[in-house]
């Protein structure tokens, strides 16, 4: 039996869970909520990993496992495939996906539209990129899952130089 | 007839492991299980050249023993699967299917949240579909 989810569904309550954690639980402490947002996402990846690996031949290296992240792993959570995969060849991948469905429906708060001079602007900007970077370490915490349960320790970050683009930045740890 | 399924972690700690006999012989299947991890890295690391067979997930027969028959099968996460037979004259797509219904029986119950990664499984809801399993394997009419 396939279960479906509804994407909507699925936005607001990584909205919802972002803001609870960030607001609410660990209001005073950012890199906490960061740190428990990733270890959801961590377990999420860790089981969709096994799920999703089941039918096919086991990885022989690194890029194999990647790469099925890029494509099946990505068709499976979000109905298309990574954008550009790029590697050094000595362990960091960057997997860059040109229109990331969970920023998309991402808005600021319209309060802090109001801006009357430079700093205030800044200051806009500023909170804008920490709560867009707070979203995804959830996507981040799912990489790094599946990747390890696919016997791959590394690290994961986010980068969102160039919106709506955002790149997911692999470093295997040797 | 299945005698024994064991799931075995990918430090080869044991997961879950059950027998399905009557007779007092746990331990002996369970030395059987654990003799047979080492066949099991030993195929994964010495594979044979066999083309798009390489790195299947099924092993195939492990090895016979008594009158038993050692069946493997080896997950994407390092995660084996071994099963302890006393029919001989088994078919190969027969353990396949066995594989294919076990893995995803796993796969559900690794999902539940409340399941530690690397802990033994305790579900009873895994346990009883376990059971359905084996009691339908080599019965064709089952899918």
């Amino acid at each position: 039996m396939v279960r479906e989810v509804a994407e909507s569904c699925v936005d607001s309550l990584l909205t919802e869970m972002v803001a609870s954690y960030c607001n609410r639980f660990y209001a005073n402490k950012p890199e906490l909520a960061a740190r428990r947002i990733e270890a959801i996402g961590y377990q999420v990846g860790h089981q969709l990993s096994e799920r999703y690996t089941m039918e096919r031949p086991r990885f022989s290296d690194h890029l194999e496992a990647i790469k099925f992240i890029c494509k099946d792993f990505w068709t499976e959570l979000f109905k298309k495939q990574i954008d550009n995969l790029k590697t050094n060849h000595r362990g960091t991948f960057v997997l860059q996906d040109n229109k990331f469905p969970w920023l998309e429906r991402i808005s600021i708060d319209p309060l802090t539209d109001k801006v009357n001079s430079a700093e205030d602007a800044t200051t806009a900007e500023n909170k804008a990129t920490s709560t867009i970077s707070m979203h995804l370490y959830y996507p981040c915490g799912i990489i790094r899952g599946a990747l390890s349960n696919l016997g791959i320790t590394c690290a994961v970050t986010a980068d969102i130089s160039n919106l709506p683009a955002c790149s997911f930045v692999v470093r295997v740890k040797a | 007839m299945i005698v024994c399924v064991a799931v075995v972690g990918h430090q080869n700690n044991p997961l879950y492991i059950q027998s399905f006999t009557e007779a007092d012989d746990a331990l002996k299947l369970h030395h059987i299980v654990h003799c047979s991890l080492d066949v099991v890295d030993e195929r994964v690391n010495n594979p044979k050249k066999t083309g798009p067979l390489l790195n299947e997930t099924f092993l195939g027969l492990l090895y016979p023993i008594e009158n038993f028959k050692v069946y493997g099968y080896l997950t994407n996460t390092k995660v084996k699967f071994i099963l302890v037979t006393t029919d001989l004259d088994v078919k190969d797509a027969d353990v396949r299917n066995f594989f294919r219904r076990f893995h995803a029986a796993y796969v559900d119950a690794v999902s539940n949240p409340f399941h530690v990664p690397g802990k033994k499984i305790t579900s009873r809801t895994f346990a009883e579909r376990v059971s359905t399993i084996v009691k339908s394997f080599g019965l064709s009419s089952a899918v």
